[in-house]
């Protein structure tokens, strides 16, 4: 019986087993997808299917996989990158950018090496109507010197419509710019047309109605006083000043306002132990003789008035309807150009009864649920919306009623075969979240993705794979390194740090820091902890182009190149005078000199009193641990400490600082890293910034102005004197000032002259050679150690392939646009099939 | 037992009332995701904070939003992740996916799972049993996403015989759906199954020995009679209420399970939640699984009352 017993039990597990395997025979989604292209496959056509039945036309489909799927692509409201992923196909700009070929040449530009830019959901160029807005319309303040760059008409297509054939005319443009600015909808997007280079006129004033305008009282305290100023008008920047944030409350539980008046005395921020009071704030730091003074000229602020409120659209914003298909725009700064255009390749516009339908309130606050969904989307771009499922799957179609498939613009001659061909071969996106890197790439090994970026662990198998694309992207790291001598002291100060034993004040030595800056091989540091990326050289990176015109970058130029070669110390006369041959010869690693440093520093650091040698051996006391300033721990932090640790140590052999350098993981700081380092609390860390491709100098910025600067804590650019001769004058003023003037302001040298060097106003050779020595100088405070050039590498499915292989700072590789097939469907899941399911690139 | 029902739903409400508060205060508490300095944007973001009433004191914001809950099922908009969104509509989209995988995989492995537990309880010190119970450890240390990727790479990569990824769409009852989650429901069961016979094996072994089986056995019953009439009805007493329990613990479990499978259900939705720093989605999800812990508790424990008589709940005798 027991037997029998034994035999009913195993008949349950098999029972359930195939309960669970009963479907593998299934054939998954994606297998199923070539059955439904008869054409390529005939051998799978039923057999009662007459043998004359017309072919249907191959598709072609592109398979990706996004991390995050975007939630809301509304043009108004979007805020990421996730978010914006569905904008290139449903979506078209003014303007658009297209590579330069036969079709469209480009003078002395081989074709797909530069681009030209075609009115896209605009008919013509814009035409400049800057004198007769002036006159005919005054309320938009054009400057009376302005003779143009202020105010356009543009013509718009008339063959635009939604994806439903509702036309899209001037009413539309002019009802969305409306909606987006509306001030009770507080819309995301709204400042996109009103704080950067794009500045619409009275689009500020429109959108912030009601609200209240701080400035920044530009002078000391004292100097603000002695010009009749009160106390009680003056407000101190919170958030900025003291590094807080809404989360510091007071007593209450009321959160703390950016703005705090100077003679409140509420405290915020018992909750995080970090209390203060405006006053406090004041009396201690920023007032009249106070230690921070010299603050307060960017931390106090004073209100200066509050938006006016009931303002009249029509008679406020520079944006209006000339004509059924005609807008004028009219700008509050000049804009004019290639900027002009590039601005105008994004497109705000709105399908009205849509997004009407999708906004609601509630208890003030307006929503809008207007592209979040299919039945909320409506394109007007090459593709339409036709599934979507959120954090799961969308799928586009070819959007039938875009104008660009019957206009006969929308063609390309390829490089290879001169033929042409039309743009957007792919008929179906399908999009899918995969959040897993490994299942990313089994899929793609299945055929079932059409790119993969590899990993870091993928390397040693990818590198020199045909199907393997590099692409440069902006961003710098640079090794960060703590030279705030007041925090430093007070860190040795605690009563926990034993200054027989350790020691952080050798950071503040020159030598010591220049020592470091010549340890890391950085190509070789690039390899080891993250190989997609490459060594980066100055704090301005490889894809940053001065001129849109040509696409010629800065760190091509002689000025970018001298100035790596005044930081590294090499002397081009080494090398017969060839600047690109000393460049080349560049690697981060000197290990001779950097012995040499240390050894300098030592000397430095014993006669300074950072450290001792009290045995006499040469070799100091003290070990210097550089707390790394970790946002949280990973594999990549790991790497990156044990490179840092092993080369140091290999270096500093036979040095006075044999093994007494020292990297070490701080606990994870999620985003308050960056504060850690800001405020001394922490020694290093790898940090980047990145900002327009196309604007290098608008970088200068970051590295001078105490908002953004990691260092500025102990590097007060106002105090940094740098002089140049500019057109065979001297002209000498602190690095902040010249950076403002690199960026279009209007400063005033210590000659009493005044200087503007932005853009259009100086030639760009002297804007280059007064970057290039911000970069020389920044460099040279050894705060910033750059480390990577930020870059990605993916593989590229063997079903398509790129129009060019070559990486265009603005085209890419061609995108969706230019993508072509080797295979359509069908012949690709033959293909994988043969290939036994597993492909190898 | 009906005045014992109703007590422990009231307790389970207030319950649900001070977590609910607690996790609001300190939800409220943790700083708002940072905005970038000396963006122009973050201004906008600012003004529809003060206007959602951050600014508030807690407890005010905390009443705000549980009249919003109780009278409108208003658990508010999503200010990151679904920006403008109504947060209840995404948390309902969601659940259908989440339930059905989880239902599916409490199905699998309750058959299998006992199964296997009665085997090793009536080969009991023998290679079956060592074996069983040897397997059932080595299952149950194993967390359910390393079988994950296991599954992936072996049925989905190399076999070919399941798709990588759930099937896109809400069809939840389709076969093609059931095949999709199949990877997920495996990855999900193995835990379970092991955890379930291991609490067969250990109960079913002790009743076994029980001087009632003997009895069972003298007056004449066969051992597949004693054990199935018997046995197995007292072991139930142990092993139904351990499956409430189990739907719990695969619920918990689902959350990284969902992400790798991308399953768009709740568990993935929490995550992204506690990552993104939306709150009200958050707020909503910690609710949700309280709630499901809660309710849970009262249903093992009245459980036990259906399945064993002699259990009495509420009696003050």
């Amino acid at each position: 019986m027991s037997k029998n017993l034994s035999k009913l039990l195993a008949l349950v597990l098999a029972l359930a087993m195939l309960f669970a395997l009963a479907a593998c025979g299934e054939k998954t989604p994606a297998a199923e997808q070539p059955t439904e292209q008869p054409a390529e496959q005939p051998a799978e056509q039923p057999a009662e299917q007459p043998a004359e039945t017309p072919a249907e036309p191959a598709t072609y489909t592109y398979q990706d996989s996004v991390s995050t799927m975007a939630t809301n692509w509304n043009p108004h409201t979007y805020q990421t990158t996730d978010d914006s992923y569905p904008a290139d196909f449903l979506r078209a700009g003014l303007y658009s950018f297209w590579f330069n070929d036969e079709l469209h040449p480009v003078e002395g530009k081989e074709p797909y090496t530069g681009y030209v830019i075609v009115p896209e959901m605009a008919a013509s160029e814009p035409v400049d109507v800057t004198e007769q807005i002036k006159a005919e319309r005054p309320e938009f303040n054009i400057p009376e010197s302005a003779t143009a760059g202020y105010a356009y008409t543009i013509d718009l297509n008339p063959n635009a419509v939604w994806e439903d054939g509702t036309p899209i005319n001037a009413d539309t443009y002019v009802y969305s710019m409306k909606q987006l600015l509306n001030p009770d909808l507080l819309n995301y997007r709204a400042t996109d047309y009103y704080a950067g280079d794009l500045c619409i006129a009275g689009a500020e004033n429109y959108a912030l109605q009601g609200q209240l305008e701080y400035s920044p009282i530009g002078v000391s305290t004292s100097e603000f006083l002695a010009a009749g100023g009160n106390v009680e008008d003056l407000l101190v920047d919170a958030y900025d000043f003291w590094n807080a944030d809404a989360s510091y409350t007071d007593a209450e539980g009321n959160a703390l306002p950016q703005y705090v008046s100077v003679t409140d005395e509420t405290v915020y921020g018992e909750n995080v132990d970090d209390a203060f009071s405006g006053k406090q704030l004041y009396d201690e730091y920023l007032g009249a003789g106070a230690a921070y003074e010299a603050y307060s000229a960017d931390e106090l602020y004073t209100i200066t008035g509050q938006y006016e409120t009931g303002l009249d659209y029509d008679t406020t914003v520079g944006c209006f309807k000339s004509g059924d298909y005609q807008i004028t725009l009219v700008f509050g700064k000049s804009l004019a150009g290639f900027n002009l255009l590039y601005n105008l390749s994004s497109n705000w516009i709105v399908k009205e009864d849509l997004y009407e339908a999708n906004l609601s309130e509630s208890n003030g606050v307006w929503s809008s649920t207007y592209n979040t969904s299919v039945e909320t989307t409506s394109s007007y771009g090459p593709y339409k919306l036709v599934t979507y499922q959120a954090d799961k799957f969308m799928k586009f179609e070819k959007n039938e009623n875009w104008y660009g498939w019957t206009d006969g613009k929308h063609v390309y001659v390829d490089p290879e075969d001169g033929e042409t061909y039309p743009m957007y071969q792919t008929d179906i996106i399908e999009t899918e979240v995969v959040a897993e890197a490994e299942t990313r790439k089994l899929m793609f090994l299945k055929g079932e993705l059409m790119t993969y970026g590899l990993q870091a662990s993928d390397f040693a198998t990818y590198r020199n794979s045909d199907y393997v694309y590099f692409t440069p992207s902006e961003t710098i790291f640079f090794l960060i390194l703590n030279g705030y001598k007041q925090a430093i002291e007070n860190r040795e100060a605690a009563a926990d740090f034993d200054t027989a034993t350790a020691d952080l004040q050798m950071l503040t030595n020159l030598n010591f820091r220049k020592a470091i800056a010549v340890t890391y091989d950085k190509e070789l540091f690039a390899s080891t902890v993250s190989p997609s990326r490459s060594g980066g050289y100055g704090i301005i990176g490889n894809a940053y182009i001065y001129d849109p015109d040509t696409g010629a970058r800065y760190r091509d130029t002689d000025q970018a190149k001298k100035a790596l070669c005044a930081f590294y110390s090499v002397n081009v006369d080494d090398f017969g005078g060839d600047l690109d041959a000393a460049v080349a010869s560049i690697t981060g690693y000197d290990p001779e000199t950097a012995k040499e440093l240390f050894a300098t520093a030592f000397a430095e650091g014993l006669e300074a009193g950072y450290i001792t040698d009290a045995d006499n051996d040469g070799v100091s006391d003290q070990t210097i641990t550089l707390e790394y300033s970790m946002s949280s721990d990973s594999d990549f932090m790991t790497r990156t400490i044990d490179y840092l640790n092993e080369k140091m140590a290999e270096v500093t052999a036979g040095t006075p600082f044999d093994g007494k350098i020292k990297f070490a993981k701080s606990a994870p700081y999620g985003n308050d890293w960056s504060n850690k380092i800001k405020a001394g609390l922490a020694d290093t860390v790898l940090g980047g910034w990145s900002g327009s491709a196309l604007n290098p100098f608008g970088l200068t910025d970051l590295y001078v102005n105490p908002s953004y600067q990691y260092d500025g804590q102990w590097f007060v650019s106002d105090d940094v004197d740098m002089t140049l001769e500019v057109e065979g004058e001297e002209i000498t003023m602190d690095i902040h000032r010249w950076s403002d003037a690199l960026n279009g302001a209007t400063v005033t040298a210590d000659n009493g002259k005044d200087y503007c060097f932005g853009d259009g106003i100086a030639d760009v050779e002297t804007r280059l050679d007064i970057l290039a020595a911000i970069e020389t100088v920044i460099l040279g405070t050894y705060d910033y150690l750059p480390m990577l050039q930020d870059a990605s590498a993916a593989l590229l499915s063997k079903q398509v392939f790129y129009v060019v292989d070559e990486y265009n700072p603005i085209m890419g590789r061609g995108g969706i646009q230019y993508l072509k097939y080797n295979y359509n469907d069908a012949d690709w899941a033959a293909y994988v099939a043969a290939e036994g399911g597993e492909l190898t690139y | 037992m009906g005045k014992y029902i109703v007590k422990r739903i009231f307790l389970m409400l207030f319950t649900l009332l001070v977590i609910t508060l607690i996790c609001f205060v300190l939800v409220r508490m943790l700083p708002p995701a940072e905005l970038p300095l000396n963006d122009p944007h973050t201004k906008i973001i600012e003004l529809r904070r003060e206007a959602a009433g951050y600014n508030k004191p807690y407890l005010v914001q905390f009443w705000i939003f549980l009249k919003n809950v109780v009278t409108k099922f208003d658990w508010g908009v999503s200010d990151k992740l679904y920006f403008g969104q109504d947060v209840a509509a995404i948390f309902l989209t969601k659940l259908p996916a989440t339930v059905i995988v989880n239902l599916y995989s409490i199905i699998l492995s309750i058959p299998i799972g006992i199964a296997l537990g009665v085997w090793a309880a009536l080969k009991k010190n023998t290679w079956i049993d060592y074996t069983i119970s040897t397997l059932t450890m080595i299952v149950i240390s194993v967390p359910s996403f390393v079988y994950a990727f296991i599954i992936q790479y072996v049925l989905s990569f190399k076999l070919g015989w399941f798709p990588f990824l759930m099937k896109a769409g809400t069809d939840w009852l389709s076969w093609g759906m059931f095949v999709s989650m199949l990877p997920a429901v495996l990855s999900l069961s193995f835990t379970v199954i092991a955890g379930f016979t291991r609490t067969t094996r250990a109960e079913l072994t002790e009743v076994l020995t029980s001087e009632f089986m003997l009895l069972a056995r003298t007056k004449g019953l066969t051992r597949a009679q004693a054990t199935v009439r018997h046995a197995l009805k007292n072991c139930a007493v142990v092993v139904v209420p351990a499956i409430f329990g189990e739907f719990i613990g695969i619920m918990a479990g689902s959350l990284v399970i969902e992400k790798i499978f991308a399953i768009p259900g709740v568990g993935n939705l929490y995550l992204n939640a506690i990552n993104g720093r939306d709150y009200n989605i958050f707020m909503l999800d910690s609710c949700f699984y309280t709630a499901i812990g809660l309710a849970a508790g009262i249903v093992v424990d009245i459980s036990y009352g259906f399945i064993d008589p002699r259990i009495r709940m509420g009696s003050k005798k």
